[in-house]
């Protein structure tokens, strides 16, 4: 049984403004990072002349993937700056010369069916295409399996309140991503797709019935209003009612974002890499809210400058991600990632007042992850009981806290809990 | 560059509360208090049964432990944690233990037992553990057991009745009257002397104050399961399984349907799997833990209702449960990754709910023949050819019954009553009930009771039933002995003076006897002096002038209204004038 809790969704608000493009900034910070892997061998160095797309280094462990220079300019240094985790991870620096020149320029694929299976591959590995959901994890490693691939799901669900950067997107292209989802069926020897959306999303629902008649193996599947159905695996119980224990491919299944298969089909049909995102920029403590697409490594601190921004009180929380699993950071000097879909400035909550917990169940209940929160807090230290409480399934959504009627920050005692577990296995 | 504070998520908070919980509780509860209040004061206040004080007793039987919680909190809040006792107390929902102990209380029962039993439920059951969210039993069911307990003596036959149900029910609760025939039996024996299982739906039958009425508690379940208050997993599980044991029960004594839904009717199961198995803080937290939980609780409350001598099992069921939730939880944290893992456990339970119905079922059938009614009597026996005279009693409403049954060549032809002092026993002169028990003596069972005198009517019929089976049986002994007749109404002194006869009679009252003089001059009473008292509520008679009433009206003296308060006494007075009426009648007409 898939469990979500309906929260309202405040997506309204960065629906407001048209999507605006932000792809000339001065500087662009590329964070050596890749998902939150910090091992990467880098191949420039100061003065060095980068392309738009040239590799300015590479992740050295599993699933090698590339990081891109994604403006062409000078590298002028390295940096240190805040990473959507909140910590600060050293950047290449480079100095736009406004001139977008590529290596070399490959021609327009005409048709995309025809690619073949290890061409893929390699095109997504060397167009540097991550999840753009959330995770950041390599795409290709997902296709290059050996297990036979039976579905193709597209989350579209994005469950998360505020954020509406996979709608808008959704929106603009729908027409481009059914054929990128056509493609892969294709190339992967894949039988059928689904679109898991949301049903009260009816925009875009119907913006894919639009096109969809020409793709019969591809199907929409209205997902329930619910927080956390776009997890990966709740979509996947949802809609093929089986269940798996940590990849989905354990069903023959493959799971992409929405953005993902766009990159995807970008890159197959113009070779482009993926070097820009659309951002949801929100939330009652700026101005001006909207969706913003914005190259990699450009500052947040300069789109809300020009923007969006702050609105005149000292309580805001900057938040990198959404309101249930961002991080509040220190400040807003910030880059922009593969994996932030939004940046939400609130002002500062009421402290609820946190009483005793009255054994309720509401977050055992609720728990997509099937844990028993509150069981969890009680042990939190003990990580002999924590083994059998399997801590480590948690994916951190935020709903134990949110539902709690006593107000209690549950999610902090699992995070403990987890931490607990870490140094027990160190 | 902008800095921040830094905080956890998520940042979002929902509109749930425990206090908005706890409020849906009160609301759950509201209905039932009403009920209890209609049923237990404003009926019997209604019928002049009570006073101003017997109105209000069902409202005090609840508030006053519930304020006892609240003062012990907010005490121990300010003497031994040495914080905001208000703040305190706000966030520890206090007066619930109190509320739900005086809900499961009976309606007689002491003040002082309420408080105490507040006092204890709060400090013993909640405080001590730790306070609210911390404690392993139901504080309001550790109040309840310390009563049981520290009073058990106290608790007599008639605590639970309310003064209407006194005079209208004769049996004590069902689930005490059940005991009797060791909590199983046929529709007649559980159900009948109560009225029918509709009014253990609706709950009109003894018992606890906020317990009787299944019916509220299905809508409250409703209401707490709608708004996410309660997990209803419990009570469905829980009666589930006491319903289907009942069945198999039924079903090896021929009682079937009737009788599982005797069980799950009565005894506060209702009340107790909707408000106390589901209490949050002592009740397991996972689905396959809740199921485990309210299966077991359906398990023990059928072995303690049939193979102990305590006719009640949900308080001691749950008490016993609760101590194991936190085991039943691990079970439950394994079974969420994968649900085979609580295979054994369901498979466990689910024999031992067969294997015990089956024992309790069979076990009963041995011993069904001997049933033996404690409440009969035979005082004589005479025979004489084809016929035998019998001398029995009975117990009836508030007094036993004395009758002569003459049974001739097998068939009965006489009952007479020689004494009796029940109320209303008007009601079964009115209705011939007598001759209707002659007259159907060879299917007694199936002759339905007098309405509204539910106790005397059982009893005469109970006293034709085992006078019968006697004559069966050893129709040949005979047995000698005396029969003490203590008469209703006698004529102790009866002086003529000329036209003027003066009668020196007695009565019986309300808790006393009463002593008359009545003087009648023509067969008009002139005057009556009371010469002897000693009823309750005199005074009420005394007040509304009520003799001068009765002589002022003696010509339709049937038609007289009695005193609201003092009906029984007015009631005699009445009667008096009106035998002694027919004496004089009767006297000077020989």
């Amino acid at each position: 049984m898939v469990t979500g809790f309906k929260i309202s969704g405040k997506k309204n608000m960065s629906l407001k403004n048209k999507l605006t493009e932000y792809l000339n900034p001065e500087y662009v910070y590329i964070p050596l990072i890749s998902g939150y892997d910090t091992n990467i061998s880098v191949f420039v160095k100061k003065n060095d002349y980068v392309y738009k797309g040239t590799t300015l280094g590479k992740r050295q462990g599993n699933f090698p993937i590339p990081i891109l220079s994604t403006v062409s300019g000078t590298v002028i240094g390295f940096e240190e700056k805040y990473y959507l985790n909140g910590e600060k991870i050293k950047c290449v620096v480079i100095q736009n010369d406004f001139k977008e020149l590529v290596e070399k320029k490959i021609p327009i694929c005409d048709d995309i069916t025809k690619i073949s299976k290890d061409n893929f591959i390699d095109i997504l590995k060397n167009n540097a295409i991550v999840g753009l959901g959330g995770a950041n994890f390599p795409t290709f490693a997902k296709y290059d399996t050996d297990k036979n691939i039976k579905t193709l799901i597209i989350n579209a669900v994005e469950c998360e309140p505020y954020i509406t950067a996979d709608y808008t997107l959704a929106l603009d292209h729908a027409e481009e991503i059914l054929e990128g989802v056509n493609a892969i069926l294709k190339i992967n020897n894949i039988s059928e797709a689904y679109i898991a959306i949301k049903k009260t999303n009816t925009k875009i629902i119907n913006a894919f019935n639009k096109y969809i008649g020409t793709f019969p193996n591809i199907k929409i599947y209205l997902m329930p209003n619910l927080y956390p159905m776009g997890w990966e695996k709740s979509i996947v119980e949802e809609i093929l009612k089986k269940s798996y224990d940590r990849l989905p491919i354990e069903v023959n299944t493959v799971v992409n974002n929405v953005s993902t298969i766009y990159a995807i089909y970008e890159s197959l049909k113009y070779s482009k890499p993926l070097l820009s995102r659309i951002v949801t920029f929100t939330g009652e403590g700026i101005e001006k809210t909207l969706n913003i697409k914005a190259k990699f490594g450009t500052l947040v601190s300069e789109i809300i400058k020009k923007y969006c921004k702050y609105k005149n009180t000292n309580d805001l929380l900057f938040i990198a991600g959404g309101p249930m699993m961002g991080n509040s950071m220190k400040c807003d000097d910030l880059v922009i990632t593969p994996n932030l879909n939004c940046v939400l400035v609130l002002p500062k909550l009421k402290q609820e007042n946190c009483i005793e917990c009255l054994r309720c169940g509401l977050c055992v209940k609720y728990c997509p992850a099937k844990l028993a929160p509150v069981l969890i807090k009680n042990d939190c230290e003990n990580p002999d009981e924590l083994k059998k409480y399997e801590v480590n399934r948690c994916i951190e959504c935020g709903l134990c806290t949110y539902v709690c009627p006593s107000k209690i920050r549950v999610r902090d005692y699992v995070q403990k809990a987890k931490d607990t577990i870490r140094k027990e296995n160190k | 560059m902008k800095t921040f504070d830094v905080e956890k998520g998520p940042f979002l908070n929902s509109k749930n509360k425990t206090s908005k919980m706890m409020l849906h509780l009160f609301i759950a509860l509201l209905p039932i208090i009403i009920f209890a209040f209609y049923k237990n004061g404003i009926i019997p206040y209604k019928n002049g049964l009570t006073d101003i004080k017997g109105l209000f007793l069902p409202l005090m039987v609840v508030i006053l432990p519930a304020l006892t919680s609240f003062l012990t909190e907010m005490l121990y809040a300010s003497i031994f944690l040495k914080v905001d006792a208000l703040k305190y107390v706000k966030n520890s929902f206090s007066f619930y233990p109190g509320l739900f102990l005086g809900l499961i209380m009976p309606l007689n029962t002491p003040f002082s037992m309420l408080i105490l039993g507040a006092f204890v439920a709060t400090l013993v059951g909640k405080l001590l553990f730790g306070g609210f969210g911390n404690n392993i039993f139901n504080p309001a069911l550790v109040g309840r057991i310390f009563i049981i307990t520290a009073y058990a003596i106290t608790f007599g036959k008639y605590v639970y009745h309310n003064s209407y149900e006194l005079d209208t029910i004769a049996s004590s609760t069902p689930l005490t009257n059940a005991s009797l025939v060791e909590g199983i039996g046929s529709y007649n024996e559980l159900v009948r002397p109560y009225g029918s299982l509709m009014n253990f739906f609706v709950g009109t039958i003894p018992g606890a104050v906020g317990e009787t009425s299944a019916l509220l508690c299905i809508v409250a379940f409703l209401y707490l399961t709608l708004t996410k208050t309660i997990k209803w997993r419990i009570p469905v599980f829980y009666v589930s399984t006491v319903f289907i044991m009942a069945f198999i029960i039924g079903l090896f004594n021929d009682l079937e349907r009737t009788y599982s839904l005797f069980q799950i009717l009565s005894g506060g199961l209702m009340f107790g799997a909707v408000f106390m198995a589901t209490d949050p803080v002592t009740s397991p937290t996972t689905f396959v833990g809740q199921a485990l939980y309210g299966i077991s609780l359906g398990i023990l409350t059928i072995v303690f209702r049939h193979l102990t001598p305590y006719p009640e099992g949900v308080l001691t069921s749950i008490l016993t449960m609760n101590m194991l939730v936190f085991i039943i939880d691990k079970i439950g944290v394994r079974a969420r990754f994968n649900i085979k893992r609580s295979i054994p456990y369901f498979s466990t339970l689910i024999i031992l709910m067969l294997g015990i119905s089956c024992y309790i079922g069979i076990g009963y059938r041995k011993g069904n023949d001997t049933e033996i009614d404690p409440n009969f009597e035979i005082y004589s026996k005479e025979i004489n050819g084809n016929t035998v005279a019998y001398m029995v009693g009975e117990k009836g409403y508030s007094s036993t019954l004395k009758a002569k049954i003459v049974i001739t060549n097998d068939k009965v032809v006489s009952y007479e009553i020689l004494e009796q002092n029940d109320s209303y026993y008007s009601k079964i002169t009115q209705a011939n009930y007598l001759n209707t028990l002659i007259k159907n003596q060879a299917k007694l069972n199936d002759v339905d009771i007098v309405a509204g005198v539910t106790f005397t009517s059982n009893g005469l019929k109970k006293m034709l039933i085992n006078t019968i089976d006697d004559y069966k049986e050893n129709g040949n002994e005979e047995i000698k002995g005396d029969v003490v007749i203590d008469k209703d109404f006698e004529v102790l002194e009866h002086n003529i003076n000329g036209n003027i006869h003066e009668y020196i009679v007695t009565k019986k009252g309300f808790s006393s006897k009463l002593k008359l003089n009545i003087t009648i001059i023509d067969n008009i009473i002139t005057s009556v002096v009371v010469l002897e008292q000693n009823d309750s509520y005199y005074g009420k008679v005394l007040e509304s002038d009520y003799i001068n009433y009765l002589l002022a009206n003696q010509s339709k003296l049937e038609d007289v209204d009695t005193v609201a308060g003092a009906t029984i006494t007015s009631t005699s007075l009445k009667q008096a004038l009106i035998e002694t009426l027919k004496v004089h009648i009767g006297d000077t007409n020989g």
